[in-house]
C-alpha cells in the first residue's frame, strides 16, 4: 500500500515540475513579445479564471469537460498498452450520435438527453473497435488506423450531416440545434456556477474517471486489460483472450471519446457541427492531457482541469496587448513542456531507482520530494 | 603478482540494507576469478559499481594500479572493461553485425562501413569458435547465439576485463564446454576475467580464484585447486547443501497427458519444415519425464503446442484422457495444467504488476479471487503472502514489489511457487532452475519431486544433463523435432546421453513405451 | 461565403492543434497585427504609456470581436476590422479586437463580455453567427453599444427577433454588387458566362440574380445573346470538384466565372490559373489572391462599419433598425481601381451605379427559387447545373 502512495507521488512530482518548467518558458515568451505587460500578463494567465466570480470558475469546468474524457480515452488505452490517437475521430463521431439523436427524436421527453448522450458512446465505441479488430486479428498498428479513422469520421459526419436535410442548418453550414429536451441539465452547476455554460457534463466526466480508476484497478477486468497491455504474451500464457481485451480496450477509449463528442454539443451553448475539413482538436488535446495526467485517471481529471485553466487564462490575457497568436503560443508552449510529465517522472523514477534497489520506500519518497 | 582490478573494501548501502558491506574483490592479470554467490548476495550491486552505476558510500577501485572514479559505464568501458549482462542487451530487430558495432560504428563522411567491422568480427569469431551468422537477425538466433554476439561485442571493443554474468545459464553442455574453452583461450592472451556463477563445476572446471559473497558480506576467496564443491557451496549458502536429488523409486500411475502423431510447423517466414514432427508419448502420474535435447531442437515449440501458445498442424494432445488439443490456453490452465515458462519474463510474468498481482496470474478470475468483476484485493494479498512465506521469495517491498524489480532467482521462485501452488495433475516445466543459485536449485529440485511423490505428472524440459540425470524418471531426447530415443536414467551415462542429445545416436526412428 | 477557409494543410493542423490547445489559427500575419494593436493606444494616449495595468485598465473604446476565422481573413473579419481601424486612427480613438474561444454562441458571449471588461463602448460583430449572441448581449449590457454585419439579432430557435436600441444591424444589397458585375462583364465584351455559388442560401442566390440580370441588361442593350453556366456546389468550400467543374465549364467556352461562396472562388481561380482564364471574385476585392481576378462584386464591409462607427460618435447611431447597405449609400460595389476590363470603363461603371443608387434598376431578389427558372430574360439563357 505504502508502495502505492509513493508512485502516485513521483506522478505528481513529475507533473508539478513540468508545469513549473512549462509555465517559466511561457513567461520568457512573454517577455519577450512585449516586456512591459509581460508580468501582469503572466500574473492573469494564472488567475484569469478566479478574478471573474464563479463564472470563470464554471467556464474552467465547461472547457475542461471535453479533454478530461478524451485526455481519459488517451490514458485508459496507454495504460492498456495502446495509443489512440483517433480520440478526435471517435469524438466527432460521438458529437454526430448525439445531435442525430438530438435533433432526430423528440418524443423521448425528459429522458431524451440520456438517449442521445447513449447515442454519442455507442457511435464512439464502435469507431474506437474498428482500430482494435485490426491491431487484434491483423497485428495492423492502431496508431495508423486510428489516424486514418480521425479522417473517415471526419469526412464521414460532414458528409452526412451536409447531405441529410433534416440536420443540416444550410444558412450557417452547420448542424442544426438540437432539440432543447437533448440538452444536458444544469444539475445545479448553474446554480453555483451562474452566467457560465458549465453543466452536467461535468459531472459526467468526473463520474466516468472515477468509474475508470475503478474499473483499471479494482476489477478482474482491468486486470486483464493492463496485462495485456503490459505484456501481450504472458496475459496469452496466463489464458486471458488478448485479443478480446485490445478489441475491448479500444472500444473503451473511443466510448469514452465519444462521450466527449455527446456532452459538448449537446451543451446547449449553441456548438454545432460545423462543415469544415478540420480534425476535432479536442482529440489531440486530449493526449496533452492524458500525459500532463500521467495516464492515471484522476490525474488526468486535475490535467484536464488546469489545461482548461490555463486556456481560459490565456482568453483573458486578450486585455492586455498581445496578440492572439502570442497567446495561442504561450498555453501551447505551457502545454508543451506540460506533456514532459512522463519524462520527468521517468528521470525521477531512474534517480530513486539508484537509490532504492531492494531498498525500503522512504528512501524513494524522500527524494521524489527533493 | 599484479593486481588489474582492486575493489577495496566496498561499502554500499540501500536506505533499510546493505548490499555490499566492506567487500574487497582483487582481480589478478590473466585470472579467471569467480564470483560466487546466492541471488541477492550482492554481486550485482557489486559490479554496478565497478561499472559506475552505484557510487559506494565507502571503499575505492584500483584500475591497473590507479585509483579510479568510475561514472557510469562508458568510463568503465575506458578502462577496458566488458561485460556479458545476464539478460542480454541487444536490439532485437537488427543484424548480429549491427548489434556488435553499435556504439562505435565506423563511418566515413557520415556513412556507415561496416565491411571492416564486418572483417573483425568474422576474424574474431573464427579466432575464438564464436560462430554467428553476421546477419542473421537477433530475433531469429537462439539465446545461445545471443550470447556469443554479447560476447563478440565485448571482444570488438578490445576489452581486456572481461566480466561475464552467470554465462552458462542459457547454454548446452556442449556450448559450456566450448565457452570455457574460449575462456581459457582469452586468458592466455592477457585477458583477465570475472566469472559471476552459482555453477560449482564450472568453477571446479575454469576458475583459478573464487570469491565468495553471502547476504552482501564478504566470505572469503579460495583458490579453486585447494578446495571442493562441498566446502564452496557451504560458504555460499552458509549450511550444508545436498547437491544430489534425493528420491524414491516410485511406480508411475495412470496416464494424465498423452501426445499422438504431434507436428508443428515452423512459423518462420518462407519455412515450411516441421519443427516438431510426428511426436508422440505418454506421461504418467508420479514421474518425471525429461525431455533432454539441444537448445533449438523442437522443446519449445512442443511446450507452447501442449499449452496452447501455438497451433498444431496435426496430432492430438488428451489431459486426464479429455481431448483437449483444440481447447483454449485458460480451459488447459484450469484443468489440471501447470506451465513454468521457458522465458520468464516473456510469458511468466507482467514485470509490471507487483508480486501479489503475479502470483495469481491465472487465478485471479476464480471465486476466491473474485466477487462479481471486482478482485477481492485482501483476499490477492493474503494468498500472496502465504505464497511468499511458503516459498521463502525474497523481495524488497514483499507482495508490493514490482516483479520487474526482483531478482532472476525470486523471480523463477515466484512462478514456480504460482505454478505448484495450483495443485497440478501435469506441470510442464521448462528449464525450471535456469540462472537460479544452487540453494534455489536444490529447493526447486526438492519441490519438484515432491508434486511427484504427490501424483503429479512431470513434464521437464532441460538443457542440463546433470539435472535431466538427477531428476527423471524416465528421458525422451528430442533431436530435430523428433523423438529420438525414450532412455531410463539408470541404465545411461552422461556421455551417451550427449551424443543422443548431438544426433549421433538414435534408439531408432521412433521410441517405444 | 463569408466563412473563411479552415486549415487545408492536415498534417500541419493536427501538430498545430495538438499544441494550440484551441483550434488552428495557423495564419501567420500575426506581426502585422501586433503592430497595429500596440502603436494604437500609444499614438492616441501617450499618458496611458505610464504603466501597463493603466493601460489596460482605461482599456480600448471601440473593439471587434472575430468570428471563427482570423483578423486578416481577407472577408467580415478584415473588412470589419479595416472600417474600424481607419476611424479609430482618424479620429484618435483606442480599438482592440479580441478573439472567442470556440464557435459557440455561449463563447461569442463571453468575448464580447470580455471586451466590454476591456473597456469597449462599440462593439463590432462580423457575421451572422453573431445573430444570437447579440440577441442576448443586447439587454445584458444596455449601456454598450454593437454593430452586427449581415445579421439581424434573433433567440436560438428563431422564434424571437429583436434589435436593441442599442444594435445596429448592418445587412447588404448583394443583388446590387452581382448586377454590376455582370453588367460590366458583359460590357466588357464576354458572353459566355458562368456562376459557381457556394450553397443556395439567400446572399447567393441574390449575388447571383443580380449576376445574371445584370448581365442579361447588358445583352440586350449590346444586342448580343449571353448564356450563363449556373450552379451551386453545395458547400463553401474548395474542393476538388468544384474545381474540375470550372475547369470543364472554361474547356467549353466559359470566359469568367463568378467565383461566390467563400473558398469556392480559389477552386474557381485554380481551374482559371491553369485554363488562363477569368474570374469575378466576391464580397471584398480579391483581386490580391489571383491574377485572374478580373473584378469583385464587394460588399464595402468597412465602408459600412466606419458610417456605423461614425454615426455612434456623432449620436446618431441608428439603433434597433436593420441598415441596409446598397448602392445608395455606397455600401456596395466594384473595386474599379484593380479591376482589369477591357472596355468597361469607369464612366459607365459611374452610370449605372448612380442608376442604381437612384433606384431606377429593378432588380429581381426572390430567393424562394434558386434555380433562376423564376426570371424573366430577354438575351440570355441560363443552364442551371444541378
Amino acid at each position: 500500500m505504502k508502495n502505492k502512495k509513493q508512485i502516485d507521488f513521483t506522478g505528481a512530482i513529475s507533473s508539478i515540475f513540468a508545469i513549473l518548467i512549462g509555465l517559466l518558458v511561457g513567461l520568457i515568451v512573454l517577455m519577450l513579445s512585449n516586456y512591459r505587460q509581460a508580468f501582469p500578463g503572466f500574473f492573469t494567465i494564472l488567475t484569469g479564471s478566479l478574478t471573474h466570480g464563479m463564472k470563470g470558475v464554471g467556464q474552467v469546468f465547461y472547457y475542461a469537460t471535453p479533454i478530461i474524457l478524451t485526455g481519459l480515452s488517451v490514458g485508459f488505452a496507454f495504460k492498456t498498452g495502446l495509443f489512440n490517437i483517433g480520440a478526435s475521430g471517435q469524438f466527432i463521431i460521438g458529437a454526430f450520435g448525439a445531435v442525430y439523436v438530438g435533433i432526430m427524436f423528440k418524443n423521448f421527453g425528459s429522458v431524451h438527453w440520456i438517449i442521445a448522450v447513449l447515442a454519442s458512446v455507442l457511435f464512439g465505441a464502435i469507431w474506437g473497435s474498428v482500430p482494435g479488430i485490426l491491431k487484434a486479428y491483423f497485428n495492423v498498428n492502431e496508431v495508423i488506423a486510428s489516424i486514418m479513422m480521425n479522417y473517415i469520421g471526419m469526412y464521414a459526419v460532414n458528409w452526412t450531416v451536409k447531405g441529410y436535410k433534416p440536420l443540416f442548418n444550410n444558412l450557417r453550414n452547420e448542424s442544426k440545434n438540437v432539440a432543447a429536451t437533448a440538452e444536458i441539465p444544469k444539475m445545479g452547476l448553474d446554480v453555483i456556477f451562474p452566467g457560465s455554460s458549465v453543466n452536467g457534463g461535468f459531472i459526467i466526466a468526473i463520474i466516468t474517471a472515477i468509474i475508470i480508476f475503478i474499473v483499471l484497478n479494482k476489477t478482474a477486468f482491468g486486470y486483464e486489460l493492463k496485462a495485456v497491455g503490459y505484456n501481450r504474451n504472458a496475459s496469452k500464457y496466463a489464458g486471458i483472450n488478448e485479443k478480446k481485451s485490445i478489441i475491448l480496450s479500444m472500444t473503451i477509449a473511443g466510448a469514452v471519446s465519444g462521450l466527449a463528442g455527446g456532452l459538448l454539443y449537446l451543451a446547449g451553448t449553441g456548438k454545432h457541427i460545423e462543415i469544415v475539413d478540420k480534425l476535432a482538436p479536442e482529440g489531440f488535446n486530449g493526449i496533452s492531457v492524458a500525459l500532463l495526467g500521467v495516464c492515471h485517471p484522476i490525474g488526468i481529471l486535475f490535467a484536464g482541469i488546469f489545461i482548461a485553466y490555463l486556456t481560459a487564462g490565456g482568453f483573458y490575457l486578450q486585455l492586455f496587448e498581445f496578440s492572439t497568436e502570442i497567446i495561442d503560443i504561450i498555453i501551447a508552449v505551457i502545454i508543451y513542456f506540460s506533456a514532459f510529465a512522463l519524462i520527468v517522472k521517468t528521470m525521477i523514477a531512474k534517480f530513486s531507482k539508484r537509490k532504492e534497489s531492494k531498498g525500503s520506500i522512504k528512501a524513494s519518497g524522500s527524494e521524489g520530494g527533493i | 603478482m599484479e593486481y588489474i582490478i582492486e575493489m577495496l573494501n566496498i561499502t554500499k548501502e540501500f536506505p533499510g540494507i546493505i548490499a555490499n558491506d566492506d567487500i574487497t574483490l582483487q582481480l589478478k592479470k590473466g585470472e579467471i576469478h569467480a564470483l560466487l554467490g546466492e541471488n541477492g548476495a550482492g554481486k550485482s550491486t557489486l559490479m554496478s559499481v565497478l561499472f559506475g552505476l552505484y557510487q559506494p558510500e565507502k571503499g575505492k577501485i584500483i584500475v591497473k594500479g590507479k585509483e579510479e572514479k568510475i561514472k557510469g559505464p562508458l568510463d568503465a568501458n575506458a578502462l577496458g572493461i566488458g561485460m556479458v549482462h545476464q539478460h542480454f542487451k541487444l536490439v532485437h530487430n537488427f543484424t548480429v553485425l549491427q548489434n556488435i558495432v553499435l556504439g562505435i560504428e565506423t563511418t566515413k563522411n557520415g556513412i556507415l562501413k561496416m565491411e571492416d567491422a564486418r572483417k573483425k568480427v568474422v576474424e574474431l569469431s573464427e579466432r575464438y569458435n564464436l560462430f554467428v551468422d553476421p546477419d542473421a537477425y537477433i530475433s531469429d538466433i537462439t539465446v545461445g547465439m545471443q550470447q556469443r554476439v554479447e560476447i563478440l561485442k565485448m571482444l570488438y571493443r578490445d576489452n581486456d576485463i572481461l566480466i561475464f554474468d552467470e554465462p552458462t545459464a542459457v547454454l548446452t553442455p556442449q556450448e559450456i564446454e566450448e565457452l570455457m574453452q574460449i575462456m581459457r583461450e582469452l586468458t592466455t592472451e592477457g585477458k583477465s576475467i570475472l566469472f559471476i556463477t552459482h555453477k560449482l563445476n564450472e568453477i571446479k572446471a575454469v576458475a583459478d580464484r573464487c570469491s565468495v559473497l553471502r547476504r552482501g558480506k564478504y566470505i572469503g576467496t579460495v583458490h579453486v585447486s585447494e578446495t571442493d564443491k562441498q566446502m564452496l557451496s557451504e560458504m555460499m549458502v552458509g549450511r550444508k547443501v545436498n547437491l544430489t536429488v534425493e528420491k524414491e523409486e516410485k511406480a508411475p500411475g495412470e496416464i494424465v497427458l498423452e501426445v499422438n502423431d504431434l507436428s508443428v510447423m515452423s512459423k518462420r517466414e518462407g519455412h515450411t519444415k516441421n519443427v516438431v514432427e510426428h511426436v508422440s508419448f505418454k506421461v504418467r502420474k508420479g514421474e518425471i519425464v525429461c525431455i533432454a535435447g539441444i537448445d533449438g531442437n523442437g522443446q519449445t515449440e512442443l511446450v507452447h503446442a501442449l499449452t496452447g501458445l501455438d497451433g498444431i498442424s496435426s496430432g492430438s494432445i488428451h489431459l486426464n484422457g479429455e481431448d483437449v488439443t483444440k481447447k483454449s490456453i485458460r480451459y488447459r490452465n484450469t484443468h489440471g495444467m501447470s506451465h513454468i515458462p521457458e522465458d520468464r519474463h516473456k510469458h511468466g510474468l507482467v514485470l509490471d504488476y507487483n508480486l501479489a498481482y503475479n502470483l495469481v496470474l491465472q487465478q485471479y478470475f476464480e471465486k476466491q479471487f473474485n466477487q462479481a468483476g471486482f478482485i477481492k484485493q485482501d483476499a490477492v494479498n493474503q494468498y500472496a503472502d502465504l505464497l511468499i512465506e511458503k516459498y521463502d521469495i525474497r523481495s524488497g517491498q514483499g507482495r508490493e514489489t514490482k516483479v520487474r524489480s526482483m531478482s532472476g532467482g525470486n523471480q523463477q521462485k515466484a512462478i514456480v511457487a504460482r505454478e505448484i501452488m495450483k495443485n497440478p495433475d501435469l506441470l510442464l516445466a521448462v528449464q525450471p532452475v535456469r540462472g537460479l543459485d544452487v540453494g534455489a536449485i536444490e529447493y526447486i529440485h526438492k519441490e519438484l519431486v515432491k508434486q511427484r511423490d504427490a501424483g503429479c505428472a512431470i513434464l521437464l524440459v532441460s538443457l542440463e544433463l546433470e539435472e535431466v540425470m538427477n531428476l527423471s524418471d524416465r528421458i525422451l531426447v528430442m533431436f530435430e523435432g523428433k523423438i529420438v530415443a525414450d532412455l531410463d536414467p539408470k541404465h545411461v551415462t552422461i556421455n551417451e546421453l550427449g551424443l543422443y542429445m548431438a544426433g549421433s545416436k538414435r534408439e531408432g526412428d521412433s521410441h517405444e513405451e | 461565403m463569408k466563412k473563411k477557409l479552415l486549415s487545408v494543410l492536415l498534417s500541419a493542423a493536427m501538430v498545430a492543434t495538438l499544441l494550440t490547445g484551441c483550434g488552428s489559427k495557423t495564419e501567420e500575419a500575426a506581426p502585422a497585427e501586433e503592430a497595429v494593436t500596440e502603436e494604437a493606444p500609444a499614438e492616441e494616449a501617450p499618458a496611458e504609456e505610464a504603466t501597463e495595468s493603466e493601460a489596460s485598465a482605461e482599456g480600448y473604446e471601440l473593439a471587434l470581436v472575430t468570428d471563427l476565422g482570423t483578423i486578416d481573413d481577407k472577408s467580415f473579419n478584415q473588412g470589419a476590422w479595416e472600417g474600424l481601424e481607419k476611424y479609430a486612427k482618424e479620429n484618435g480613438v483606442s480599438y482592440k479586437y479580441y478573439q472567442p474561444q470556440e464557435g459557440t454562441t455561449d463563447s461569442y458571449v463571453e468575448t464580447i463580455g470580455l471586451a466590454i471588461e476591456g473597456g469597449a463602448k462599440l462593439v463590432v460583430c462580423p457575421g451572422f453567427l453573431f445573430e444570437e449572441p447579440i440577441f442576448i448581449v443586447q439587454d445584458q449590457y444596455p449601456d454598450v453599444t454593437f454593430i452586427l454585419l449581415d445579421g439581424a439579432p434573433h433567440n436560438a430557435d428563431y422564434s424571437e427577433f429583436k434589435t436593441g436600441d442599442n444594435v445596429m444591424s448592418i445587412m447588404f444589397q448583394e443583388d446590387q454588387p452581382g448586377y454590376l458585375a455582370g453588367y460590366a462583364a458583359v460590357k466588357d465584351g464576354m458572353t459566355k458566362l458562368g456562376f459557381m455559388g457556394g450553397m443556395a442560401v439567400p446572399a447567393v442566390i441574390r449575388y447571383g440574380y443580380g449576376f445574371v440580370q445584370g448581365a442579361d441588361a447588358a445583352a440586350a442593350e449590346l444586342g448580343v445573346d449571353v448564356e450563363v453556366m449556373y450552379n451551386y456546389t453545395g458547400a463553401f468550400e474548395a474542393t476538388p470538384e468544384a474545381q474540375s467543374m470550372a475547369a470543364s465549364w472554361y474547356q467549353n467556352g466559359t470566359e469568367v466565372i463568378f467565383g461566390c461562396g467563400g473558398a469556392v472562388g480559389n477552386s474557381v481561380m485554380a481551374a482559371a490559373e491553369e485554363a488562363g482564364a477569368k474570374v469575378i471574385g466576391v464580397d471584398v476585392d480579391q483581386s490580391p489572391e489571383s491574377d485572374t481576378v478580373i473584378t469583385s462584386a464587394m460588399k464595402l464591409l468597412s465602408n459600412s462599419v466606419y458610417d456605423g462607427v461614425k454615426a455612434f460618435y456623432d449620436g446618431s447611431f441608428p439603433g434597433g433598425a436593420t441598415t441596409t447597405f446598397t448602392a445608395a449609400n455606397n455600401g456596395v460595389g466594384l473595386p474599379m481601381e484593380t479591376s482589369k476590363f477591357e472596355a468597361f470603363t469607369q464612366e459607365d461603371y459611374d452610370a449605372l451605379y448612380a442608376k442604381l443608387a437612384a433606384g431606377e434598376v429593378t432588380i429581381n431578389n426572390a430567393t424562394e427559387d434558386s434555380t433562376t427558372a423564376d426570371l424573366t430574360l430577354t438575351n440570355t439563357t441560363v443552364s442551371f447545373v444541378e
